[in-house]
């Protein structure tokens, strides 16, 4: 029998949609939370309309970005402006221990079921909300995306190259970064919970929390009154720290020495001893100020390899070097096959489909992924039913009303 | 009280795992930052105050050491491995960043600790994870960024692909490593049993791929990167967008859910005199399948393209986000640190904590709480420790070592 799952009892109410907060819950279900995912059936999750699409074709349940933030959730949907939704909602409140939410401020309390409201009917439940500015301030109102929230936090300002506009990075960055203290915050509160029997109320803003990869910028400036800018690919202290071209169209390859060792390794792989023995290059300051002229010979190595290659033989002496991977080199690439980062799933319209796996890998009970990404409503049935111990009258008449959209 | 002051943790990262004991100390643990003697390798990570290179200046220390407190210990000798080894009898968690094997070898790898506490859960936050074909590969921030997929898609179309300027690879990982610490800590409280936390950042990162990593396995066309934006197919897919005085972000697409937004800001750039009714009555929520059916013409998404442009470009940043407030729209300014720091929102919020250093006679602001909470809500207890500033407090007043002990393993260097 497989091992109970680390989070086997939790149980969480989740009425949040897009990306950053059904990321969070995604991470949750993996270790074995039950997450009954609320969904409007009348206004479509933005996730379920992004692509990459299964087949490359689009459909209701085809975003590949959907299925991976929501495998292994139940799937309900809840008209949650028709009254008699409330009474499955406030059924649901009683079963979860944890409430979570990612609208714009005010539309939880447009239903009544913000925190002051939810813990009159359940007072040790725990609410976490999680927007882009947070629950108040005068940007509070801001809606949109983990892209708005990275370029006003200073994240696209530092990417790209000094001498060109900002690239700012791949896409809604914030929502990358947020999840995760959101799930560190769920499994915190549930810890103060056990052993004091208090719930509470979380305030999250994704900004708020993801300038937190920004900290050394950030204290170079409040410290040092530094702003720092975009600076390419290259660091602070080392050289060579750049990507270059391999054979192939658009093809390239990540080096970097922080070392002697990697450097002299490096020189002798591009067959360059010339370099290693070149006493202007012989410390990291030396390179870093003679950057362009190493970056050229480098170049001049990798526009004959293949990345693949160019990067075994860089490892084989040590270097760090790895080919710069898109989706097709990643999905064929042996450590993240190791790591069975690719998983496959059964969905319910799809049939076979791909998520990614777990991030953290725990030995003795490991994540295990409960399915694919629910369908619009596909366990409406089960979770009324099962969880719920509603009768089929009830449920007919509930559907009758057009709760279920 | 705090959420997760009855435990403790041993944090023997390197500068790749920082920042998951600190969440872990901000979240109430008690974090002990256990440092060779002399320091950290991180303490000599730059930004540095004032740009002095010293041990307890490193702005990067500071930006993941909150929280936490400081011994000294040379885990690569007999005795210091004893004194870790007593420590780790007590510890809730123990994180650690080596290469794999590394603790192992020096007999401190969960089976070690395992054996004398149960209970722990051990993390480790590698680059590519503890085994693997390429788990003892040599890595970087950059490195890992190219494995894991987030740097392929990011950059101008006409030159190498680019990174975040502040490395970003290990704060990932080390973000996944702290839940997954937790998600097993929940457990060994039911089971009293702990277990080994593994946590590659290549895994990690491809989370900023927005999924795109899943393309080839889905079936899908690829993304590619392109001056800020994104191509897929024919389409050149602008997210940065000129203001008069800098750069914004702008969401502009199409379908049942973004077209919505796409409709009321052509709407308000017609009611500026800014295009015809033809062109602001477009089927916004078509107008993708139109493009990739071909029904509209690629030319047609350029010159919409560039209307909304002259737009952007026509105003502010303040003006812009004045807009977005007031109507809706999908855009935000583009902002240096120095207008994050000075933001009026982040302000409003109470964001920013000052933390006094009593050891350089000043205060320093440092990025706030990463979340709000009611009951319990993160304290900044600790300043960013100095080197070993918690000797003699761990040592003799909580693992009962005498003065004299702790005299003599200073003088032996071990701690």
């Amino acid at each position: 029998m497989a091992p109970t799952l680390p989070l086997a009892d939790v149980q969480i109410l989740d009425f949040m949609w897009v990306m950053a907060g059904p990321a969070a819950t995604r991470i949750l279900a993996d270790y074995g939370a039950t997450v009954i995912r609320i969904e409007s059936p009348t206004r479509v999750d933005t996730a379920r309309t992004l692509q990459p699409f299964h087949d490359n074709t689009a459909g209701p349940d085809s975003s590949g970005l959907f299925g991976n933030c929501n495998a292994g959730k139940f799937g309900i949907s809840l008209d949650l402006g028709n009254p008699r939704s409330r009474e499955v909602v406030h059924d649901l409140l009683q079963w979860a221990e944890v409430v979570t939410e990612s609208f714009s401020p005010k539309a939880m309390r447009a239903w009544g079921y913000d925190y002051e409201s939810l813990r009159k009917l359940k007072p040790d439940i725990i609410m976490l909300s999680t927007c882009l500015m947070g629950q108040n301030g005068p940007l509070s109102r801001i809606a949109g995306f983990g892209n708005m929230a990275a370029a006003i936090s200073g994240f696209h300002n530092l990417t790209g190259w000094p001498d060109r506009p900002p690239a700012g990075p791949f896409g809604a960055y914030t929502d990358y970064v947020s999840p995760r203290f959101t799930a560190m915050a769920i499994l915190a509160a549930l810890d103060h919970h056990r052993r004091t029997g208090q719930g509470q109320y979380i305030d999250q803003s994704q900004a708020e929390a993801s300038l937190h990869f920004l900290a050394p910028a950030i204290l170079d400036y409040t410290a040092n009154g530094r702003i720092q800018g975009r600076v390419g690919n290259s660091d602070r202290e080392y050289a060579p720290h750049g990507v270059y071209p391999a054979a192939g169209e658009d093809r390239w390859i990540a080096i970097v020495c922080e070392t002697d060792a990697q450097w002299r390794g490096l020189c002798t792989v591009i067959n360059r001893r010339d370099l290693a023995g070149d006493p202007r290059l012989a410390t990291a300051r030396g390179r870093r100020d003679n950057a362009a002229e190493i970056d050229a010979a480098i170049s001049s190595w990798t526009t004959t390899m293949g990345a693949g290659a160019a990067e075994a033989h860089l490892q084989s002496r040590g270097v760090p070097a790895y080919q710069v991977q898109n989706s097709a080199q990643a999905a064929r690439d042996p450590q993240m096959a190791h790591r069975a980062h690719f998983v496959e799933v059964n969905h319910s319209t799809l049939g076979k489909t791909i998520v990614e796996g777990p991030r953290a890998h725990l030995s003795r009970t490991p994540a295990r992924l409960q399915g694919a990404g629910p369908s619009l409503g596909e366990h409406n049935q089960y979770v009324l039913e099962k969880i719920l111990g509603y009768g089929e009258e009830r449920i007919t008449g509930l559907a009758a009303a057009g709760v279920f959209g | 009280m705090q959420m997760l002051s009855p435990y403790r943790v041993l944090d023997l990262t390197t500068e790749r795992g920082l920042l998951c004991g600190q969440v872990l100390g901000d979240l109430g643990a008690d974090v002990i930052k256990v440092e060779p003697p002399g320091g950290a390798p991180a303490r000599r990570l730059g930004p540095f105050l004032n740009d002095e290179a010293h041990p307890d200046r490193s702005l990067y220390w500071w930006a993941y050491n909150r929280n936490k407190r400081s011994v000294t210990l040379d885990i690569d000798r007999p005795e210091g491995r004893a004194l870790l080894r007593r420590m780790a009898n007590s510890a809730d968690f123990l994180i650690e960043s080596f290469n794999p094997g590394e603790m192992a070898a020096r007999g401190l790898g969960y089976e070690d600790l395992a054996a004398l506490n149960p209970a722990v859960v051990y993390v480790s936050i590698s680059a590519f994870g503890q085994d693997g074909p390429k788990a003892t590969y040599a890595d970087a921030d950059l490195i890992i960024m190219a494995a894991g997929g987030p740097l392929m898609l990011t950059g101008d179309d006409d030159r190498p692909p680019v990174r975040l300027s502040v490395p970003q690879a290990y704060l990932h990982a080390s973000a996944d490593a702290a839940v997954g610490a937790l998600a097993a800590h929940h457990e060994s409280v039911r089971s009293g049993r702990g277990q080994r936390v593994d946590v590659a950042a290549q895994e990690s990162v491809a989370m900023a791929t927005q999924s795109w990593v899943l393309a080839a396995p889905l079936g899908s066309v690829e993304i590619r990167r392109m001056s800020g934006g994104v191509k897929i197919g024919e389409l050149n897919i602008p997210l940065v967008w000129p203001a008069r005085d800098g750069y914004i972000a702008l969401t502009f697409l199409f379908g049942t859910a973004l077209g919505v937004f796409t409709r009321k800001l052509m709407h308000y750039i017609c009611e500026r005199g800014l295009c015809d009714q033809a062109t602001r009555d477009k089927d916004w929520i078509a107008f993708g399948d139109q493009l990739a059916s071909g029904a509209e013409p690629i030319s047609e998404f350029e010159r919409v393209v560039e209307i909304v442009r002259s737009f952007t470009r026509s105003h502010t940043k303040a003006e812009l986000l004045q807009f977005a407030l007031e109507r809706g729209f999908l855009m935000t300014p583009i902002t240096t640190i120095e207008e994050v720091v000075k933001s009026p929102q982040l302000e409003s919020r109470g964001y920013w904590q000052s933390v006094e250093h009593p050891e350089l006679g000043r205060s320093i602001r440092y990025p706030g709480p990463f979340a709000k909470f009611s009951a319990t809500p993160i304290a900044y207890r600790h300043r960013p420790p100095t080197v070993g500033e918690h000797n003699r407090e761990v040592y003799c007043g909580e693992l009962g070592l005498s003065a004299a002990e702790l005299a003599g393993l200073a003088e032996k260097g071990i701690v």
